[in-house]
């Protein structure tokens, strides 16, 4: 069961480079976060009962609702629809990523440490190195906030796979502090797309002397 | 529970002043929030190396940068209201400037003090914040674009450290309260596997990096310094390049006790080189005064990070040179307000004939100077000399030259912009009759590079002696 969610997981972020439309980004952060409600609930066995709360706020509640509800509402009042601008084109971004998750199996099945679940390992490595790639290959700035909770994700991910509990107010701030820097850079974002009439980062450059 | 105490009320100042309009009100609250910080620095002294609560512990380098931002924050404070009235006529925003310089300062101090490596990544994104509706404070495309760069990268940065921390708690976490304290790290840093150590210290050096203004992620930092009011300049290029230091120096007290300890050397020894080469290189493309102070102080700090490198034998000089910097940068930057004020403008093309036209003003800029480049008798001559001594008794004597010729190459860019601000031609858009000049304003910065020589040259000893300690108790 297990390995299939991971598998599913997986295929979310070939499809985040398959896809042009932004709407369906937004929809895919959406399962990614519902399937790490999933994975959490099946993988934490002895979890008490405010662990499991906490699980529940940062997975389904934050990262499956609310976030994308938020980033539907920038994408709808800047009229963002499909993604125009990119360094690479979308075929080959679908074979580094590809490349990405091969790569990053072999590295994770490569660490010899008995504390490590090698497979959440795996899939945390393509997934926190897939959102970095999905950050620096797309010219659009919204996009960048997906690719920076693509790679959220993947700590999330990591953090099943090396084991670490924090405590219960740690975590908490934890959440409320990722949150908050979300709502933020949304924005922002919005202020960037009145203010410059595009979201593209050619028009972010009026800094250098 | 003090530090408790200080968030409740510093809270409360906050948003008092949050939407206030009443002037009186603002600036009665940001007296009170500095007579608050001096007091936590008073009582953090008198408990040293006490825990306060379990996220908490008053420190010897927490004390020291706790004092250095208490005596920073009252000239920060001061020119606020220069910068409040002469620039931002909306009142509300009066406010709102002021709740964040508090919202910022809490945030660094719970940095300065946390015993906690989450908690210190926790106020780091509450900084960033802060720092980033500081930078868009005045509302204008440029701010707008400086404010998104530093937003962004720094919660990349922020997600990066995230990820080295979750590395770091293999199999150290145990969902106890005090399993992620740097205390508990440190004594299980050799449990860590080395390899899973080296990645979390990458990681979190390279989050970090943006606070502290290195290589790699120094790019938005200097942008947002660019853009930025100049008190919060003030602030951004000491107290908190302080707390990015904190932040990777508890970190390396953490490795230092393991065998990467002489990896993590080399690691900062090549991140203070780069930031250093690529620094003295960008240099020579500046055209604003506030750029190049930014290049300044990612001078100073890939210099602490150098002499970080070392481990002790450059410690002592890395703590004091954070110290005199932090005095020095705050002063140079209260002066950039005034030569902004004087020309209307901040851009170097913009400014000139500074010595004739405001005389007394020019010398306490020819004092700063002195003091940021460290020219002798500067007190930062004194902390530059240690670390270079060091670097030849360590044996990194082609390190040592490399570092003189850079610092040769800096202080002659920055000495050539300053001629055209003392000397140049007066630019012919100059208004006279529109130029802001306050004989008062410069007493600040006398009394900040005054501070500068005084700490060099005649540390007091209890100073000598919380510094000492920091030193003894790394591994």
């Amino acid at each position: 069961m297990m390995i299939v969610l991971l598998i599913i997981f997986a295929c979310t972020l070939i499809y985040f480079f398959l896809s042009e439309r932004v709407e369906k980004h937004i929809n895919l952060l959406a399962v990614q976060g519902t399937l790490l409600f999933i994975i959490a609930f099946i993988n934490l066995i002895e979890i008490n009962v405010l662990g499991l709360i906490l699980i529940l706020l940062e997975t389904l509640i934050v990262k499956a609702i609310i976030i994308p509800r938020f980033l539907n509402r920038i994408r709808r009042t800047n009229n963002l629809n499909r993604l125009v601008e990119n360094y690479i084109p979308f075929f080959y971004s679908v074979l580094i990523i590809t490349a990405i998750i091969i790569a990053s199996f072999f590295t994770a099945y490569s660490i010899r440490n008995h504390f490590v679940d090698v497979k959440f390992l795996a899939i945390a490595l393509s997934t926190i190195l897939g959102g970095i790639y999905f950050t620096i290959v797309h010219k659009n700035i919204f996009n960048h906030i997906v690719g920076i909770l693509i790679v959220e994700n993947g700590a999330f991910l990591l953090s099943l796979a090396v084991g670490g509990e924090f405590p219960f107010l740690v975590s908490m701030a934890v959440l409320i502090d990722i949150l908050i820097a979300v709502l933020i850079i949304g924005i922002f974002i919005d202020k960037i797309g009145s203010a410059f009439g595009n979201m593209s980062t050619s028009s972010l450059n009026k800094l250098k002397d | 529970m003090a530090l408790l105490f200080f968030f409740i009320i510093s809270t409360l100042l906050a948003l008092s002043v949050f939407s206030n309009k009443n002037r009186s009100i603002n600036y009665s609250a940001a007296s009170i929030y500095s007579l608050l910080h001096i007091s936590l620095s008073i009582y953090a002294y008198l408990n040293l190396n006490h825990l306060d609560s379990v996220y908490f512990k008053f420190d010897s380098l927490g004390v020291i940068l706790s004092g250095l931002l208490s005596i920073i924050l009252i000239p920060v404070f001061w020119h606020s209201r220069y910068f409040l009235e002469r620039y931002i006529p909306d009142r509300k925003m009066k406010g709102r400037f002021i709740s964040l310089i508090i919202v910022l300062s809490t945030a660094l101090s719970s940095i300065y003090f946390a015993d906690n490596i989450v908690l210190v990544w926790v106020s780091l994104e509450i900084s960033t914040v802060a720092i980033t509706f500081l930078v868009y404070h005045e509302r204008y495309p440029n701010a707008l674009e400086a404010a998104w760069k530093f937003l962004f990268i720094s919660s990349f940065g922020i997600v990066l450290a995230f990820i080295g921390i979750l590395l770091l708690s293999v199999k150290v976490s145990y969902a106890d309260d005090s399993s992620l304290s740097y205390t508990h790290l440190q004594a299980v840093a050799h449990l860590i596997d080395p390899l899973f150590m080296k990645a979390a210290f990458l990681l979190l050096v390279t989050g970090y990096s943006i606070k502290m203004n290195i290589f790699p992620l120094y790019p938005a930092t200097v942008d947002a310094k660019t853009i930025a009011p100049f008190p919060v300049n003030a602030l951004t290029s000491t107290a908190v390049l302080n707390g990015g230091f904190v932040a990777i120096f508890r970190l390396y007290c953490i490795i230092c006790g393991t065998e990467s300890a002489e990896w993590a050397n080399r690691v900062l020894l090549i991140i203070g080189m780069t930031s250093l080469v690529i620094m003295s290189v960008q240099l020579f493309k500046v055209k604003r005064f506030s750029r190049m102070f930014a290049y300044s102080s990612m001078e100073h700090m890939a210099l602490v990070i150098i002499a970080l490198s070392l481990g002790k034998p450059g410690l002592y000089a890395a703590i004091l040179h954070i110290m005199l910097h932090s005095l020095a940068k705050t002063g140079i930057f209260l002066h950039y307000g005034q030569i902004r004020a004087y020309y209307l403008s901040g851009w170097i093309p913009d400014s000139g004939d500074y010595m004739k036209q405001n005389g007394f003003s020019a010398l306490v800029y020819i004092l700063g100077l002195m003091t940021a480049t460290a020219v002798p008798p500067s007190g930062l001559f004194v902390s530059e000399y240690l670390i270079l001594r060091a670097l030849f008794s360590e044996g990194y004597s082609y390190i040592a030259i490399a570092i003189i010729v850079l610092l040769s190459v800096v202080m002659y860019v920055i000495f050539k912009y300053s001629m055209q601000l003392l000397y140049g031609k007066l630019p012919d858009n100059f208004q006279k009759d529109k130029a802001i000049i306050n004989k008062y304003e410069p007493v600040s910065q006398i009394i900040l590079f005054g501070l500068v020589f005084y700490l060099a040259y005649f540390t007091p000893d209890f100073i000598k002696d919380i510094m000492n300690s920091i030193v003894q108790n790394l591994n």
